[in-house]
């Protein structure tokens, strides 16, 4: 039990160090890669990790006699969280997301110090010993805490009311719901029954296992699959019309979603918001392939009452391209991030 | 004896009147309906010369006679939207949602009722039987204000109709003219069967008679249930209409028009919320008067009602997500865009919201069930380990609120490079919310294990080898719902949505094959101390007032959705919406009002908690003070 404590412990130092480095900007965040396909769950094992090490840490501690009082348990490791989430987490989380998690922490942490009466009354013991002020220090604190609570409550209050100069946040509906048909260069499609032409098996009928089973695999580096070379001359039916979705792709839209379909093209960042990043879990791979051919063919201007406040400046591709480019695109940009279209059966 | 056999023969009479009560609206209005329908078929054939005119069914596609008028097509004007000078919509929002409340409220305590009272019919334990007994009565006398308060509520809300909506009301009661009735008479069955079960408790309270009595309970939920079943036939017509043709025209067959693609869902969903809302009050009120108490005998008899009414709720809270997710999956059927809307789109943020409450829900339950644990002696074993149930439950919370578009200014977007957040968006999509509360729900199953064990030290044989399964079946459920949330990411949708079902599986068996095993194990345990009934600490209390404030908020919260999720139509498809307020709100301007409902609301019962307790008698009760865990005896009369 102690080795393993120990061991424990070695993680939570070994973590608090790495976290004080990226805090002081000592150590980049990048130093531990966030691995692209295993980030999300990769962040929950290093907090677990983290939990486990501070639990290592408490105990060996408490056997040299040198127990971190309770409050100051939760105090820290609330801390911990925040200065985690800011520091440790990149690209940087947005302060509206922070305060979502800080809270949430706040409660879990309060959760755990008062989960029983002894843990309760061990968490309280320093905060009624600053209001009882039996001893000289503790009366010091109490006035101290009499004066900075109300300079911080004004200070937060004046930086609330304060008028800012910076763009308003909004609510942006990213996916609206689709109109049930669309009418693209004189011919109507229903959103919820129409399929994309151009995925098709070698018979040439509408087959989306079989070109699921040819898409790029998803995880590390997006790699191609064996035999489903799109760029290989010989290649037929579905990898040809992908081939043709890429060269479309690459000759209209990868200046602004960029050559990974990320979003992060050559003229990106001189548009806010930036373009769609396909490549995200909630973007296209969320939707119906009909969804996206709706967007592409009638761009920003056609967004509806619902994409309030209808940030895009897409073009209406349908001016500018024929249906068969605008399905061959869609067929390539699943083909590329190796995900499936969205089916309702 | 002749007054035994009197009371008997009383009952019975009693019990066939209760279901006569219920059988009366049904054989009113069976010719009614079908004059009405014969009436409505001769009326539009006479207007067309004797040509009897067909429309198609717009949900159920079938072919039917044209036997009402178009659904009107309103303008802006005092004609079809008289108005104060103010908003209409927002004080039908009002006048709806507080007679929702307390419709809900009447709805679920009487089911609680008929659970508790059968409980203590069914005990062997002749104090605990009695205690039960009180128990039911308590609550009964509770809903009973909130019952005149509600059909006042109704009241309120038809005439808000008439006066402010009168086109549309006119054109729904239309529709629903053959059952509206049958609804009016459903409400004279319900408040019939209610008062004789209310004032015949002590009259019954001892064999036979009790039976009947419990029968009466049965009575009483299966009408209230049909008339929740009637209402929600109204807001399915509105989000999903069918029975009718494009133009609006009721084709004759009123099944169509009540049996609409979201009636079935919204049912059970409907249910379900009720009774959790219900216990959630309830154990509100109970822990109200524990915070109040005065004496020891109080404040245990106020902590084991508060604990009965939050075990009741959150036996109902528990299978709710399941539910919500077979109403969102059928509505996502019925119209992909009215899904996206609610979930993917303009209501999104709505959603987060209201994952944010249904965390709530369960860390106050959690949290209850950790303090309850303080209240027995023997449960300090598991208290060490609370905080690891803490860190799965903020885990999943965390996971589940997330939103996959982030709030965010101008800057902050460009910094992150993106809309989405590539490791915190990930948690944005359904397969890690999915994820995210059913572990939560796991968790809470395993609080509920540990809360029931807490006191007790199983003596079977094989209670070593019990203890291991049930470390190791929590342990592999817990893998396979994260396994299966992660493993969605790499599957196509349609396959993704069905991954939900194992996971919901695996918690349901957590739930009941833990609970099984555990009862088992724990049967003839070793009892390490009692249940010391009222040395709760006070925090429990407002975890549970918390608990039940979040129901509320959550329900006005969740109406709204539903109600918004039209748009700008009254009748989805069918009738437009032409006032000035056919717009959405704002979600600022959205919780501030739902904020307001709820404000009301508590207000309120507060008031009918207040003439509850005015007909309260004390009666002293014989002291148990020598049984360990034994709780105050309840008043041996009313």
């Amino acid at each position: 039990m102690k080795a393993l404590m120990s061991l424990g412990a070695l993680i939570g130092v070994a973590g608090l160090l790495l976290l004080g480095g990226m805090t002081f900007g000592v150590i980049p965040s990048t130093t531990v890669r966030l691995v692209e396909g295993y980030m999300p769950i990769q962040l929950l094992l290093e907090i677990a990790s983290y939990v486990i090490g501070f639990t290592g840490l408490s105990y060996m501690l408490s056997a040299m006699g040198m127990a971190l009082p309770r409050f100051w348990q939760g105090i820290g490791f609330w801390i911990f969280l925040m200065l985690y989430l800011k520091f440790r987490v990149y690209p940087p989380i947005p302060f509206s997301v922070r305060a979502m998690y800080g809270t949430v922490g706040l409660v879990t942490v309060f959760m755990w110090v008062s989960a029983n009466e002894e843990d309760w009354k061990k968490f309280k013991q320093p905060i009624m010993n600053v209001l009882d002020a039996q001893t000289g220090m503790n009366r010091l604190l109490r006035y101290v805490y009499l004066v900075l609570i109300p300079i911080l409550i004004g200070g937060f209050s004046f930086n609330a009311m304060m008028p800012k100069s910076e763009e308003p946040i909004e609510l942006r509906t990213v996916h609206p719901a689709p109109p049930a048909s669309t009418k693209v260069h004189g011919k109507t499609y229903t959103l919820q029954t129409s399929q994309n032409p151009y995925r098709v098996n070698p018979e040439g009928k509408y087959d989306q296992e079989y070109s699921n089973a040819n898409i790029v695999e998803q995880g590390m580096g997006r790699l191609m699959k064996p035999n489903a070379n799109p760029w290989d001359e010989k290649n037929q039916g579905y990898l040809k019309y992908v081939r043709e979705g890429g060269e479309i792709f690459f000759q209209n839209c990868h200046f602004c979603h960029g050559d990974n379909l990320n979003g992060r093209g050559l003229h990106a960042f001189a548009f806010n918001p930036i373009p769609a990043n396909f490549t995200d879990p909630g973007t296209i791979a969320q939707l119906q392939e009909t969804f996206i051919f709706w967007r592409v063919s009638k761009g920003g201007i056609g967004l509806p009452n619902e994409g309030f406040p209808w940030a895009s400046v897409m073009p209406p591709w349908e001016q500018h391209l024929t249906v068969d480019e605008i399905w061959k695109v869609v067929l390539f940009e699943y083909w590329h991030t190796g995900y499936y279209p969205r089916t309702w059966d | 004896m002749g007054l035994l056999a009197g009371k008997r023969v009383f009952s019975i009479v009693a019990l066939c009147m209760m279901v006569g009560l219920l059988l009366l609206p049904v054989v009113v209005a069976l010719p009614s309906l079908a004059i009405g329908e014969e009436t409505h078929a001769g009326d539009a054939a006479k207007k067309d010369g004797d040509k009897i005119e067909k429309g198609r069914d717009v949900y159920y596609k079938t072919e039917g006679i044209v036997s009402g008028a178009p659904a009107p097509k309103t303008t802006d004007g005092v004609k079809d939207y008289p108005r104060y000078n103010f908003e209409s919509r927002v004080l039908l929002w009002f006048a709806n949602q507080q007679h929702l409340y307390y419709g809900s409220f009447v709805l679920a305590v009487p089911i609680f009722c008929m659970i508790i009272e059968f409980m203590g019919v069914v005990t062997k334990d002749k104090a605990l039987a009695k205690r039960y007994d009180q128990l039911a009565y308590d609550f009964i006398k509770i809903s009973l204000t909130a019952y005149s308060l509600t059909a006042i509520l109704g009241g309120i809300l038809i005439f808000t109709f008439l006066t402010l909506y009168p086109a549309f009301f006119s054109y729904l009661s239309g529709i629903f003219r053959p059952v509206m009735h049958i609804y009016a008479l459903m409400f004279v069955a319900e408040s019939g069967t209610l008062y004789i079960y209310y004032y015949g408790w002590d009259k019954m309270r001892e064999g036979f008679l009790k039976w009947i009595h419990l029968s009466m309970s049965v009575v009483l939920n299966v009408i209230g249930t049909l008339l929740m079943f009637l209402a929600n036939s109204w807001i399915g017509f509105m989000m999903s209409p069918a029975g009718v043709d494009e133009q609006g025209r009721y084709l004759g067959n009123i099944w169509h028009v009540i049996h609409t693609a979201l009636w079935n869902p919204l049912n059970l969903h409907r249910i379900l919320g009720n009774m959790a809302f219900g216990g959630g009050v309830v154990a509100a009120y109970a822990a109200y008067k524990f915070l109040a108490s005065k004496t020891d005998e109080d404040r245990a008899h106020y902590d084991w009602m508060g604990y009965i009414a939050m075990a009741l709720g959150v036996a109902f809270l528990i299978p709710l997500p399941f539910a919500g997710y077979w109403l969102m999956r059928e509505v996502y059927a019925y119209r992909q865009q009215m899904g996206i809307t609610l979930m993917g789109g303009l209501l999104a943020w709505l959603f987060i919201i209201q994952a944010t409450m249904i965390g709530i829900l369960f860390l106050c339950t959690n949290y209850y069930l950790w303090q309850a644990m303080g209240r027995m002696r023997g449960a300090e074993k598991y208290q060490r380990y609370i905080k690891y149930l803490v860190f799965l439950l903020a885990c999943g919370f965390v996971v589940f609120i997330t939103p996959h578009t982030m709030v965010m200014t101008p800057a902050e977007l460009k910094a992150m490079g993106g809309q989405q957040h590539p490791v915190l968006g990930n948690y944005g999509v359904m397969s890690a919310k999915n994820g995210g509360i059913n572990v939560i729900i796991t968790t809470t199953v395993l609080s509920f294990v540990w809360y029931m064990r807490g006191n007790k030290v199983s003596t079977v044989s094989w209670a070593k080898f019990g203890n291991i399964f049930m470390g190791v079946f929590f342990g592999c459920a817990y893998f396979n719902i994260i396994f299966l949330a992660v493993y969605g990411y790499y599957i196509p949708a349609n396959v993704r949505v069905g991954l939900s079902v194992p996971q919901v599986a695996t918690t349901l068996s957590c739930l009941f094959f833990m609970f099984a095993l555990n009862s088992v194990m724990m049967r003839g345990a070793k009892q390490m101390g009692a249940i010391e009934w009222g040395k709760i600490s006070a925090r429990s209390q407002y975890a549970l007032i918390m608990l039940a404030t979040a129901f509320t908020w959550m329900m006005a919260l969740m109406g709204y959705i539903r109600s918004s999720v039209r748009l700008f139509w009254h009748v989805n498809e069918i009738m437009r919406d032409n006032s000035p307020w056919a717009y959405t709100h704002t979600v600022g301007f959205a919780a501030n009002m739902i904020s307001a409902n709820v404000l009301f609301f508590w207000i309120t019962i507060l008031f009918v908690f207040w003439l509850g307790s005015l007909t309260a008698k004390k009666v002293p009760v014989e002291s148990k003070a020598g049984i360990p865990g034994s709780v105050p005896q309840p008043a041996p009369s009313h």
